[in-house]
Order: C-alpha cells, then structure tokens, then sequence
C-alpha cells in the first residue's frame, strides 16, 4: 500500500514537474523572443519566408476546415430551430458557434498540427544534426533567425487566417443552409449581420491571436529542446502536438472567460 | 596563439577529458589525434563556446574566453570557424546560399555581390559547378568540401578542422591537404585538425597532440611521433588492430 502510494505520488510529481518545465520553457523562450523585438533584431527575409510557409501553405486546411465548421454548425442548429420555429436564431447561432468558438478552436488545432507539428520537427532535426550548433559557429544567433520569424509569422498569420476562416465558415453555412436544409441563404447571412457579432469576432482574433503565440513558443520550445537522435525529434514532436492542443483549449477557456465578464 | 590549460570535462559519470593541455602556436597546423570517442571534438568545441569545461581555461591571443557568454563568443567565432565532421549544411538552402548566409549576415552584403564572393569560395574547393544543388542531392565528401568553403568565407584567423577528409576520395583528400596547407602559408591561418587519416597527418601536420583516456599522450612533431617507443602511440601510429589500446 505504502510502495503503491509512493510510485502515486511520484508519477504525479513527475508529471507535475513535466508540465511545470514545459511552461516555463515556453514562457522563458517567449520573453527572449520579446527582447528580440524590442529593438527589432531578427532576420527580415526568414520572417517572409515564413509569412510563406505558415501562411500561404496552410490556407487551403483553413478553407476546408471552416467550410465544415460553418455547414456542420447550419445542421446542428437547423435541428433546433426547426424543432422550436425559432427561424430568427439561426443565423445568430451559427455566428457566435463559428466566430468564438468552435471556428477558432478547430482551426487553431489544423494549424498546429500542421504548422506546429512540422516547425518541432523541422528545428528538431536541425539540432540533431548540429545544424542550429553551425549557425552559432557562424555567429549567427538561431533565436533571431530561426525563432523571431517563425513566432511573426504564426502571430501574424493565424490571426489573418481566422479572418479567413470565419469567411468560409459563413460561405459553408450558407451553402448548407441553401442546399441541405432548405433555408434560403440571404436569411441566414441577413440574421448573421443583423446579430452584431463584433464582439465574437473580434474575441476569435484574440484567441488566434494568443493561439499563434502559444504554438509557435511550444513548438519553437520542444524542437530546440531535442536530445537523442530521430527518436527524440518523434518524442518532441509529439510532445509539442499534445502541449499545442492542451494549451488551445486552456487559452479558449481564459479568454471566453475574460469575455465574460 | 590557443592555449587549452587543464581542461576537464565529464558528461555524467563519464569523463572525457581529464586535465588536457595544449598550446597551438599562431600560424601552426595542429592535428589532434585519438581513438573514436577519445574526446577530440569535445576539447576543439571547446574553442568557439559549443561546450563548456568543468574546470581549466581557454586562451586565444591572450584573452581568457573560458566563461564568456553566448554573445561574448560571437566575436570569437568569426574570427575562428569549424568545419564540423558531418558538414552541417543547411539543407533548406543550396550550396551557394549556404556559403552566402555568413556573408550577408556579418559584412551586410547584398545577393549578387555575397554570390559573387560564395562562389570564389566554392571554387577554391572545386564545388562552384554545383553551386545551385541542394545538399541532399550531392554526396557526403562533397558537403565536405563545401562546408569547408563555407567555414572560409569570414576569411578566419583561426580554422577547427574536424575530421576533415573523412568520407573524401584520396583526389578531393589531397585537395582538402593542400588547401590546409594554403591557409597555412599563404594567409597564416593557425588550424587544428582532428583526424585519424594517418597519411595527412604526417604530410599537414607542423605539430601533433594525441589524446589517450582523458589526457594528452605525446605533444610532439611528426618525427616524435614516427620515432615513439610507447605503444599505444604505435599501435596508433601504425594502425595496428593489436596493442594496449582496445578497439
């Protein structure tokens, strides 16, 4: 009883310590990336590469992702409003769904596991083969050239992205709404506007916002952090995927609850 | 001038380098010898900040660079390159973008003018008619050749060769040899090398240090080296498969 209480509470502690690493090597690397900016001391054509690489490779999984998110949203609510004959809340309910939750959420997770999953595996395979300990003999520091422009470009470009998300989400919903449910899809785009959901909306970009934060130090982190060949880059990578998705679902909890208030 | 004084080193309960002492003389050609994992990267890493001793201190041209930190080495680090034993190529970028980054990022050159300059890098290696690959496509003696090239672009007081012919045809070897010898006698380049090719070490090397369980076996000249009676330097020496040091 009393071995089984010890390996208890050492598996808790371990895992407590675990968590309490991962986030105050994120936080740390955050703050580093901060100084970076302030003066700006970054590589300006790595920040446009990556613009390029986060940005525009990942449009069409938010296109898709958001197509769906808006037609599954017109199905679920279509249920109840047919249900109730509340055919004035649809367009509301697919709005708020789409702009503050589930659109940021569910795109936030595509461009982690896309992006995230990737820049771990990329910077890990970089420290591996001494390729990030070549840059420092060159005397070029990797923060700056390797970090900055990837933490710009997922900042920058989740947020546009979630623009463009919230686009194609009504664009499905309409389309759905037209072809699937049988509501005419002018009503639905006229209640939407008609919702004034500026507040969702902008509280979707502050989430993206926070999102892109959050992966791009996550990932930045456990990709720096490789030790151990190939099977160390999987164990970071995966590492980086579950701690993205975790840290997703918290931000969203924090920041729908400071909404709130 | 270098000078690595008492330098101890352990990673966990092993210990790699247990008091090492070397000097390297401006100008000279050092070859730092040893069995695999005797621990000659780990002390010529040592130089340029990549690793930290336990204890012991670092000299170069009479500054203290034992605990300067990452930014403190930044200088340190353009004046002395390493040429790393896996070429460490940035595979994102070609040949010719590899041996322009350190040109752009430290003498602020444009693309067409750091292009021009990488190439004339490139040629000194032979490698300027590849220039545009990338590093998968081209085999390990020649990422070699260019990380080589690349390392000489910041025209370097100071090179770290490790393992610099390993993997190359004795052609490109040779090719290697002669331009260590260049650097040597044509810009005053002090280099040490790590290496276990026996025949560049006794046609390159001004000086030879043999590291042998943690310490400095023979800090001597080639001829010291050919003429030892102790056996482990010539079971080494001669590549023998038998002798006091275990394969």
């Amino acid at each position: 009883m009393n071995g089984a209480l010890k390996s208890l509470a050492s598996s808790v502690g371990g895992a407590v310590l675990a968590i309490a690493e991962t986030i105050g090597g994120a936080v740390t690397l955050l703050f580093r990336i901060l100084r970076a900016l302030f003066p700006p001391r970054y590589d300006a054509e790595g920040v446009w590469r990556s613009f390029y690489n986060v940005g525009v490779k990942s449009y069409p999984i938010v296109v898709m992702t958001a197509l769906f998110v808006g037609a599954i949203m017109v199905i679920q609510t279509a249920f109840y409003v047919k249900k109730t004959g509340a055919t004035g809340i649809i367009g509301y309910g697919v709005g708020f769904s789409v702009f503050a939750e589930i659109g940021p959420i569910l795109i936030g997770l595509m461009f982690s596991g896309r992006v995230g999953a990737n820049n771990t595996a990329e910077l890990g395979t970089m420290v591996v083969t001494e390729q990030v300990d070549a840059l420092r003999a060159l005397a070029i520091d990797p923060l700056p050239y390797l970090v900055v422009p990837r933490f710009l470009a997922m900042l920058g470009m989740l947020t546009l992205l979630m623009v463009l998300g919230d686009l194609f989400a009504i664009v499905g919903a309409a389309l759905t709404a037209q072809l699937l449910v049988g509501f005419h899809w002018r009503v639905l785009v006229a209640d939407l506007l008609q919702s004034r959901l500026l507040d969702e909306f902008t509280m979707g970009l502050v989430k993206a916002a926070c999102f892109g934060i959050s992966i791009s130090c996550i990932s930045c982190y456990f990709g720096l952090a490789v030790r151990g060949g190939a099977t160390g880059v999987g164990r970071a990578v995966n590492n980086s995927v579950v701690s993205n998705a975790t840290a997703i679902f918290v931000i969203d909890f924090v920041v729908g609850y400071l909404y709130s208030l | 001038m270098i000078e690595f004084i008492d330098i101890h080193k352990r990673f966990g309960s092993n210990v790699v380098l247990d008091g090492v002492s070397i000097t390297v003389d401006t100008g000279q050609v050092l070859y730092i010898i040893g069995a695999s994992g005797a621990g000659k990267s780990v002390l010529v890493k040592h130089l340029i900040g990549l690793l930290r001793p336990d204890s012991g201190r670092i000299i170069l041209d009479g500054e203290d660079i034992t605990w300067l930190d990452e930014e403190g080495f930044y200088p340190i680090r353009r004046k002395c390159a390493m040429v790393f034993q896996n070429s460490t190529l940035f595979d994102s970028m070609t040949l010719l973008e590899n041996v322009m980054l350190p040109l752009r990022k430290h003498h602020k050159m444009g693309r067409k003018e750091a292009a021009k300059a990488a190439r004339a890098k490139l040629e000194l290696v032979n490698m300027d008619r590849d220039a545009d690959q990338y590093p998968a496509a081209i085999g390990d003696g020649l990422r070699k050749r260019v990380a080589i090239a690349r390392a000489l672009t910041l025209d370097p007081q100071f090179v770290i060769f490790d393992e610099p012919t390993t993997g190359l045809d004795p052609m490109a070897a040779a090719t290697v040899d002669d331009l260590i010898r260049s650097l040597r006698s044509d810009a005053g380049v002090t280099c040490v090398v790590v290496s276990h090719d026996l025949r560049s070490i006794f046609t390159v090397a001004d000086r030879i240090a043999m590291i042998y369980k943690g310490k400095i076996r023979l800090d001597g000249t080639p001829e010291q080296f050919r003429n030892s009676d102790d056996g482990v330097i010539h079971q080494f020496v001669n590549g023998l498969p038998e002798g006091p040091m275990s394969v």
